[in-house]
This record gives C-alpha cells, sequence and structure tokens, in this order.
C-alpha cells in the first residue's frame, strides 16, 4: 500500500515553435488552457500520475523551448526519455514539414524511444493544411501512430498521453519479460549441466 | 511558565471580546501517520459562540501571543462531535479527544491533569448550548481565524515531512500522499458509494456444557428470509479442567457442525470467521454470494476470568470490512455472580481495551473503530433489588416492565458505565436464566435465585435497525435458553465506476497540487543585448529573478553539454547560484568584458557575442537566457601580421575581411606588405617620441582608463585630431596594445632559446636576426625608442633595468594555452630576470647593425 508509483516515466514534447506544446501539457496536467501565446523559453516539466492495468505510473512530462535557437540546448533534454511527443500544427505547413527534422533530433539523442505525432489546434477545419490523410500515410510510413488534438477544445488530448504511456510501459514489461526469459536460459543451461554431470558420474 | 500565564498569552492572541474559556497544553495532534506535538487547546467564547482552537508556536511553551499560530478551528456547531476514549495501556495518564465539526475530524491526545476535567465540561456545555439553540450560529467572528485551507495544509504536510511532524514509533512508514489518497478517499465516500440493506442474524446461548443432541432450526432458522449474515456466539462450550488449562475441545467442532446443519437451507453460506477462547466460540457466517465483498478479516480474544486474564471469561471477536462498510461482532461471559455487575463493567471495559485487530500498513483497529459493532453473549448482568418470588410472578405474566427497570444491565446502561454509545431492543421475552436443564421451569436448586436476562444483545452504528428481539425457549438443554436478534443493516457499497471517477478526481487534485509546488519563477528578461561592445569596456546588464512559487527556490546556472563552464570567458554573471524565498526577488548581474584574449577570438571569428545561459531550478525547470551584443573591432586582440597589412582603419574593414585576414596571417610575405611595422604601434610611439620622452614616471605612471579607451577609439577609427589623453594614457595604450596581439613579438616557439641564451648578447642578437621580418622590424622599433627614452632618463626617471624587466615580459610572453607545471615562485623570478636580460642586451648596446643589416 505504500507506493507511490509503480512506474516512473519521462515523456518529451519537442516540435516547432507556437504548435502548442505547452498548451498540451497544461491540458494535460492541469486541465487548463490559456489563449494568450508565451512562448517557453527553456524546459519546464509538469507531473501526472495515471493508473493503467491497476498499476501506477507517475509521468514527469518535459515540454522544450520550440525555438531554432536553442535546438542545441534541447536537444540534450533527450537523455533518459522513455516517449517523445512530435507535435506539429495541422494550420501550419512548415511545422508538419519540419517533423523530419524533429524524427531525425529524435534518432541523434536517443536510443530506442516510443513516439507518437501529434497534429494540434485541430479544432478549426476551415484553417486546417495538413491534411489528416497526408499526415497518417506519414505516420504509416514513419510507424508511428498519429493523433490530431485540441489542447483548446480538449479533443484527443488524453488519448494521446494514453497511448504513449501505455506504449512506454508495454515496452518497459516487454523488456523485463525478455530480461526474464534470459535469466531462465541460464538456469536451464546449468541444470542441464548438472544433470549431465550426474550421468558421469553414474 | 505556569499554566495561568501561558493562558495569559494565548488570550493576547484573540481580541477582548473572545475570551478563553478553558484551555489544554501539552496536547498532541494525531493523524494516522504522524504526530504533532507540543500543541494548546483553547475553547474560546465569543458572546453565545464557541469555538475549540488548536494553536502551535515556534518554541515551546510560548512566550509571547506573537509566535503562536493557529492551526485548527472547529466552531462548536450543531455538527459538533466530541468523543472520548482513554489510552488502553494506560488509562489513568492519557486521555484521547475526538472531535468533529463541518466534516473535519482530529483526534487529540491529551495528558490526563485536573485541567483536562474542566475542559472537557465546557466543551459539553458548549455543545448543549448550541443544541438548544434552533438557528445555527454563524460564527462570522471566526472568518478571521480560517486563514488556510485544507489545500494548503496538506501542501504542507507534502513539503514538510521531516520539520515538526514525527513518525508514529512501529507503524510502518507510509508515503504521505498516499496516507492523503485515502484521507481524501475517505472524506468522499459519499460519492462513490450506495448503501444496501443487508440482514444480520446474531445468536448467544450459554449452552452450560452441553453437547448439541437437539436440533437449532427454531433458534437458526425461524424467519421469512434467510439471513445475509449469521454470527453465532456460545458461552460455557465445555467447562472441563482440560479445555481451561488446554484451550482444546472437541466440542468445537460438534457445535459448528450443529451450527452448520440447522441455519436455513434456504441460503448458501460460508464461513468468514470461527474463534474459540475456552468455552466462548463465535461463528461468523455470511451468504456465498457476498463473500467475494469480504476482506481484511482478523478476530482476537481478550481473556478477564481468573487473575484478570484467563479465558474462562472474557470476549472473542471477528472484524471484517464488509464492501466499503467495517463490521465487528463480539461475543463475550462477563463475570458471574448477582453482585458483581461492576465486574461485569470492568469486564466490558477491558474487553474493548484489549482487543486489538492488526492491520496492514495501519495502526491496529479496536472494536470501537468498526462501523457496525454487533455485541452479543451471556452478559451475566441480573436482577437486583427484587424478590425472585416477585420476580418469578410478574414474568410468568409476561409484565416484564417492572422487573427490567431492576435490569443492571439496564441500569448501568443508562448511567453510561457499560454500553456506552450502544443499543439494545425492547425485551418481550421472559429471562432466559436459570432454568432447569430439559425444562422450562425456573432453577430449583437452593440457592433460589431470580430470573434474569442474562443473554442480551447490543448494537452501535448508524443504519442499523432491529428487526427482532427474542428468545428461544423451546431449546432446553441448558440452564440458559438461546437469545437471537435479526437486523437490518445498511451497508456502504463502492459503485466502482464512481469511485474510480472520485479516485482519479483526487488523484488529480494531488497531482494539481504536486505541480503547483514545483518552484517557479519569472524572469523579467529572457533576452538580454549589450548592444556595441568594446575593448576593455565593461558592460553591465541586470535581470531580475521573482520566486513566483509556494516555496524557496534554489537557482543556479549550469554547464551546457560539452562545455567547461557555464558561460563564455568574455561574461561574468552574479551570482550565479543563490536561494530565493518565495515572493522575493533577485536581482542578477551579467558583466561583459572583452579583453585580449576574447577579443583575438572574435578578431578571428573562432567566437562571437553571442551566448545562452541555462538557468537551473533545483527540483523545477530551467530558463534559457540569451545574451547578445555587437563587438567593436579594435586593433587590439589583432596580430602583427594582420596590422601591418591593414591601410585603413580597422573599423572600416568588413568584419569577414578581418576573419579571414586573422585566418591566414601565417601566408604573409614580409616584404609585399603595406607597411613595415602596425601604423598603431607607430602612432603612439612616436607621439611619445615627440611629446613625451621627457615625462617624469615614463612608462611608470598609469594611465587614465577613460582616456585609454578614447586613445583605442582614435586608432581604431583613424581619427585625424590629435592623439586624446595624456603621455601616460598613451604609453598605457602602447603597453596594453603589444600585450593584446595575437602572438607575442617573439613568438612563444622562441621563448625557451631566447632564455638560455639570455647570458649571451651574440646569440641574443641571432635569434632576433632570425625572426619574421615584421617581428624583427617592431622589436628592434621598440628598442630604439626605448634607448631613446634612457638618454633622457634624467627627466623621465627610466632606467634600464627596469625597463628591460617591464618589456622583457611583453616581448616574451608566456603562452597562455601552454599548459605548464605551476611555476614555483623562485623559477618564476629566475624567468622573469633572464627575460629581463634579454631585453636588457637590446637597450644598452648599439645594434644598428641589425637594422643596417635588413
Amino acid at each position: 500500500m505504500s507506493r507511490e508509483f509503480d512506474h516512473l516515466f519521462k515523456l518529451l514534447i519537442i516540435g516547432d515553435s507556437g504548435v502548442g506544446k505547452s498548451c498540451l501539457l497544461l491540458r494535460f496536467a492541469d486541465n487548463t488552457f490559456s489563449g494568450s501565446y508565451i512562448t517557453t523559453i527553456g524546459v519546464d516539466f509538469k507531473i501526472r500520475t495515471l493508473e493503467i492495468n491497476g498499476e501506477r505510473v507517475k509521468l514527469q512530462i518535459w515540454d522544450t523551448a520550440g525555438q531554432e535557437r536553442f535546438r542545441t540546448i534541447t536537444s540534450t533534454y533527450y537523455r533518459g526519455t522513455h516517449g517523445v511527443i512530435v507535435v506539429y500544427d495541422v494550420t501550419n505547413g512548415e511545422s508538419f514539414a519540419n517533423v523530419k527534422r524533429w524524427l531525425h533530433e529524435i534518432e541523434q539523442n536517443c536510443d530506442v524511444v516510443n513516439k507518437v505525432l501529434v497534429g494540434n489546434k485541430n479544432d478549426c477545419p476551415s484553417r486546417k493544411v495538413v491534411v489528416t490523410e497526408d499526415a497518417q500515410r506519414f505516420a504509416n510510413q514513419m510507424n508511428i501512430p498519429l493523433f490530431e488534438t485540441s489542447a483548446k477544445e480538449n479533443i484527443n488530448v488524453e488519448e494521446m498521453f494514453l497511448t504513449i504511456t501505455k506504449m512506454v510501459l508495454r515496452s518497459k514489461l516487454e523488456m523485463k519479460e525478455r530480461q526474464n526469459v534470459t535469466a531462465n536460459d541460464v538456469v536451464n543451461i546449468r541444470k542441464s549441466g548438472h544433470k549431465s554431470k550426474k550421468k558421469c558420474c553414474q | 511558565m505556569n499554566h495561568e500565564e501561558i493562558k495569559s498569552v494565548v488570550q493576547e492572541k484573540f481580541l477582548s471580546s473572545e475570551r478563553v474559556t478553558a484551555f489544554l497544553t501539552d496536547a498532541k495532534v494525531l493523524h494516522p501517520e504522524w504526530v504533532k506535538r507540543d500543541r494548546l487547546l483553547a475553547i474560546v467564547e465569543y458572546g453565545d459562540e464557541k469555538a475549540v482552537f488548536c494553536l502551535f508556536s515556534s518554541c515551546y511553551p510560548p512566550k509571547s501571543f506573537t509566535d503562536l499560530s493557529i492551526e485548527i478551528v472547529l466552531p462548536i456547531d450543531n455538527s459538533f462531535k466530541c468523543e472520548i476514549d482513554n489510552k488502553p495501556s494506560d488509562p489513568e495518564a492519557i486521555l484521547y479527544l475526538n472531535l468533529q465539526s463541518q466534516n473535519n475530524k482530529f483526534k487529540f491526545e491529551i495528558q490526563m491533569t485536573p485541567r483536562v476535567d474542566s475542559f472537557v465540561d465546557e466543551l459539553f456545555r458548549g455543545i448543549e448550548a448550541v443544541n438548544k439553540v434552533p438557528t445555527q450560529p454563524e460564527f462570522v467572528w471566526l472568518k478571521k481565524y480560517n486563514v488556510k485551507d485544507e489545500n494548503d495544509i496538506i501542501a504542507e504536510s507534502i513539503v514538510l515531512p521531516r520539520s515538526g511532524i514525527f513518525n508514529v514509533p512501529n507503524s510502518a512508514p507510509v508515503a504521505i500522499r498516499e496516507s492523503l489518497i485515502k484521507r481524501k478517499m475517505c472524506d468522499k465516500e459519499a460519492e462513490y458509494t450506495f448503501t444496501k440493506k443487508f440482514t444480520v442474524f446474531c445468536g448467544t446461548w450459554n449452552v452450560n456444557d452441553k453437547s448439541p443432541n437437539i436440533p437449532l432450526k427454531g433458534w437458526l432458522s425461524v424467519d421469512k428470509e434467510p439471513p445475509d449474515i449469521y454470527a453465532i456466539g456460545f458461552q460455557e462450550l465445555d467447562l472441563s479442567k482440560e479445555t481451561f488449562l488446554f484451550d482444546q475441545t472437541f466440542r468445537e467442532d460438534e457445535w459448528y457442525c450443529a451450527v452448520l446443519n440447522y441455519i436455513d437451507k434456504r441460503g448458501k453460506y460460508v464461513k468468514v470467521e470461527k474463534v474459540r477462547l475456552v468455552g466462548m466460540m463465535l461463528i461468523v457466517l455470511i451468504k456465498e454470494k457476498h463473500y467475494p465483498y469480504v476482506r481484511n478479516i482478523v478476530c482476537d480474544t481478550v481473556g478477564t476470568g481468573i487473575m484478570g486474564k484467563m479465558g474462562n471469561k472474557g470476549g472473542v471477536s471477528i472484524r471484517f470490512d464488509l464492501h466499503n462498510t467495517s463490521v465487528c461482532f463480539v461475543n463475550s461471559h462477563l463475570a458471574a455472580h448477582v453482585e458483581e455487575y461492576e465486574r461485569r463493567n470492568q469486564d466490558f471495559r477491558d474487553i474493548c481495551n484489549r482487543t486489538r485487530f492488526p492491520q496492514i500498513n495501519q495502526q491496529p483497529k479496536a472494536i470501537k473503530d468498526h462501523d457496525h459493532i454487533y455485541w452479543l453473549g451471556d452478559l451475566n448482568y441480573r436482577i437486583t433489588e427484587l424478590d425472585p418470588v416477585a420476580v418469578k410472578k410478574l414474568v410468568n405474566e409476561n409484565n416484564f416492565g417492572p422487573v427490567l427497570e431492576w435490569d443492571q444491565l439496564r441500569q448501568q446502561h443508562k448511567s453510561n458505565n457499560v454500553f456506552a454509545g450502544y443499543h439494545e431492543g425492547i425485551i418481550s421475552f421472559k429471562p432466559t436464566y436459570k432454568y432447569d436443564p430439559g425444562t422450562d421451569n425456573w432453577d430449583s436448586s437452593e440457592k433460589h435465585r431470580a430470573p434474569a436476562w442474562c443473554d442480551r444483545i447490543f448494537w452501535k452504528g448508524e443504519h442499523i435497525t432491529q428487526l427482532d428481539y427474542r428468545s428461544h425457549p423451546a431449546l432446553n438443554i441448558s440452564d440458559h435458553k438461546p437469545v437471537s436478534a435479526i437486523f437490518s443493516s445498511e451497508i456502504k457499497i463502492i459503485n466502482e465506476e464512481k469511485y474510480r471517477k472520485v479516485y482519479e478526481e483526487v488523484i488529480k487534485q494531488l497531482d494539481k497540487l504536486e505541480n503547483e509546488l514545483i518552484p517557479q519563477v519569472k524572469v523579467d528578461i529572457t533576452e538580454v543585448d549589450f548592444g556595441t561592445v568594446r575593448y576593455l569596456e565593461l558592460q553591465v546588464r541586470s535581470i531580475t529573478i521573482k520566486n513566483t512559487g509556494k516555496l524557496p527556490v534554489e537557482f543556479e546556472f549550469i554547464k551546457k553539454l560539452d562545455e567547461t563552464n557555464f558561460c563564455k570567458e568574455w561574461l561574468i554573471v552574479e551570482p550565479y547560484k543563490k536561494c530565493i524565498c518565495a515572493d522575493e526577488t533577485c536581482e542578477i548581474q551579467l558583466k561583459v568584458l572583452i579583453n585580449k584574449t576574447s577579443a583575438c577570438k572574435m578578431n578571428a571569428g573562432t567566437d562571437k557575442l553571442y551566448d545562452i545561459l541555462v538557468l537551473h531550478l533545483y527540483g523545477g525547470k530551467d530558463i534559457f537566457i540569451t545574451v547578445n551584443g555587437t563587438y567593436q573591432r579594435s586593433c587590439f586582440g589583432c596580430s602583427i601580421e594582420v596590422l601591418v597589412n591593414l591601410n585603413i582603419p580597422i573599423r572600416e574593414v568588413p568584419v569577414g575581411k578581418l576573419v579571414e585576414l586573422e585566418n591566414k596571417r601565417d601566408q604573409y610575405v614580409s616584404n609585399q606588405s603595406t607597411y613595415s611595422i602596425p601604423k598603431e604601434i607607430w602612432f603612439l610611439v612616436d607621439h611619445i617620441y615627440l611629446h613625451g620622452l621627457k615625462e617624469p614616471n615614463l612608462f611608470e605612471q598609469p594611465g587614465l582608463h577613460s582616456e585609454v579607451l578614447q586613445i583605442r577609439d582614435w586608432l581604431d577609427t583613424g581619427s585625424i585630431d590629435p592623439i586624446p589623453g595624456s603621455i601616460h594614457s598613451v604609453a598605457e595604450a602602447l603597453l596594453l596594445l603589444l600585450e593584446s596581439t595575437v602572438d607575442p613579438i617573439i613568438p612563444y616557439n622562441l621563448q625557451s632559446v631566447c632564455l638560455r641564451a639570455s647570458a649571451n648578447y651574440l646569440q641574443c642578437k641571432q635569434i632576433i636576426m632570425e625572426l619574421p621580418e615584421f617581428r624583427k622590424n617592431v622589436f628592434l622599433y621598440l628598442c630604439e625608442f626605448l634607448q631613446e627614452a634612457l638618454q633622457h632618463s634624467a627627466e623621465n626617471g627610466l632606467d634600464s633595468k627596469t625597463l628591460s624587466t617591464l618589456f622583457g615580459a611583453i616581448f616574451l610572453r608566456d603562452n597562455p594555452n601552454l599548459i605548464q607545471e605551476p611555476q614555483s615562485r623562485i623559477n618564476k623570478q629566475v624567468i622573469d630576470k633572464k627575460k629581463a636580460q634579454f631585453v636588457y642586451h637590446f637597450l644598452v648596446n648599439d645594434h644598428s647593425d641589425l637594422i643596417f643589416a635588413k
């Protein structure tokens, strides 16, 4: 009973400046939204605890500055990250075009890591320029789940974070299982070695 | 300090119209996981309204009212409840006070002192008074004291787990967050539970050492519907010495099987638990369908018999949680004999105080800690003051009222000496004791006792209704008749969906709190622009960090990956590390100074006036602070090769061009360059030559920094005005310029050769001969000039020793990039001497041959 959490995961939100990274975090962690735009100058984090299949997962979610000039510094925050949320703005084609660069950043700075692609500001169809089909095709190609969200209208935000958390949790459990399997193999080898020895004695 | 003195300090905390009417020291506030010590409890009266205050101070006892803080305010209103318990192990010394008002519950531990009585009296007077008033008092005067809302208190307990809050010894450490979740869930119970009625059958029978040789159906299975729960208690199962001494009896199984045989067959039951101490046995059964919702089953036994410990008398109990309601059944056999009602009261208290149900990660539960308590058994209270014959007559006429008047248990219960807070249903059955076994006849032995209702059933808890309370005289093998009661009890059931929702809300709320406790600051400027920055001209900007969070925050400028320092060498940050209290601000000064090292890099394009600082908050975020400016190019910090090739003032050279020149300075061929020595050196030397050779203290008196900067600009802009400033400033500018060149005039790689040769003029000359052309020129030009200056030593006070030491250090600069072993002072003195010696040759000897050799 005296456990605060079973898993602690670090998630990172990256993407071009102004796509709504901080708003997604604010919506998810505090369930609030502020229309006024404040550029993130630095990296900030918030926590949220989720329960998934009875396991308590504590998320530490890092929100990074999207501005180009901070690119080299922010890349140092990728270390130790379990999951990365790559965000673009569905009303801004350039931010979608830059997703490739962000994925490259991940490749450069992380080992194996779970990713989701998020098209934010999906609340005004008339202003949408990145069509879902294009984004989906790209996501499929990259083998990354796609979510179209709106931090403002609270659409799909919870689902998106829940999905990446589940992905991270599954990866961890799979890894553990693999370790167990190898551990068992070691035991088996020893056992069989022991048996053959017995045979020799006979 | 005595009690009255402390009381007067406490009184000062309140307005004169608010009177402290009762007051206790040394109180403790008990939470499930921690204890707050050294609290003061005060009852304060304002007009007709009263409230309980809990106060604390930084030093105990408090010396002044300013040191007193109000921690808890509980208005004594209609919702106010007060319960008092004794500490089981030490009932004389410690008292527990459970106070509840408007859904706030607190438990206080209080030292038993004579003052406690008057405090408790005052408390109950307050409760009585408020319950007489039809309208709820408004307690307007308390508003000013309710400074903290609950979340603040929670926040404090998250933040301050180590100061002022102590773990209760022997209890497993539970994360505070965990206990907060539990507490919050408990407060919100109503939001996620609904109630469902369960029927509970309680039966008790003193079987007087008999085996179950008759059917029990008439006792256990007489109701319309089978009950949801059976709780069946027996006393005197076995009176043999063996059982008493070894606590083993075959009767346990006999009676258990009999019970299973005769319970209502329409229901399917499973055992919750069975517990026995000597002759007392308690069996709890539940319908199979409810069993999955039964958790935390624990039982306990308490002997109060011989020596107050043995199991011939006492109580056995079983507790469990059914859905979200905690239920406890107690079967007791209290002390016998007509006159011994005090002893029976004591047995009851002992059972209450000594029964403990261990819990996982929690303090053990007592009987009273349960929502629903059912207490059954042979309680052994008798009828006194009435003639046995009269009793028999009355009960035979079913006229129980007058007899029950004299029932000890009724009397003791009424005066709260026993079963305080418990209820008993109306008795409409004949006394259950004492009969001649096998008959319905009153005991015919000589003792001639009055019949009595020894066998009783009590309950405590909300939403319990007794449906029936009866005896079963047909079961006549014992000298007691069995008794049973049927209850309809509302059990709180968790609505899983709602529970999830409430739980998630609680978690979210705590997450929110945790997020609010992450250090937060506001930085007024995150882009610091220094504008134009000039060589050796210090520029200062300041930024202000405000702590906007709830806690003190410690910040530090931290290194970026792969960097040795948190900022560039031309930047100074003060302070770079500090702690700021909540709502306070800290000014940070950023200073830029371009010296020769950084100027060289700026000129060569390997560095620019741009840096991003990482302001790290411990336990929190990082803020990036961008620093930039434009470096005004200057001849200072250039290489001699570049300077001799510049025929225009350096300011007029495009930045890219300068970088290009600096980067290919090794390729210059001397005879193709514009000048034989840098024009800047010539300007300065020539000025001194013309105007300052006779200046006293030449090269020894420092110039003015502002004038040096003017001279710098004069050189860099190619001004046609006369050189500004005094001779001393010009002399200093010359020294600074010579010192700032990328390489010294005698390159680093020749330094050791020079030092070795320093004793030998010819060798020194040889080295100079082999220097690259511009360097040789500059060297000889300066030496010639210095020789000239020495001609006027009478006026300017120069001597060759001083000059050679001064210029030795400039001509033969130590390589800052060479990591040398730390030079000892003596070694450094030797080297400096050798440098001076090297230059000395050229100040005292005629070296015109070298010049003509060109």
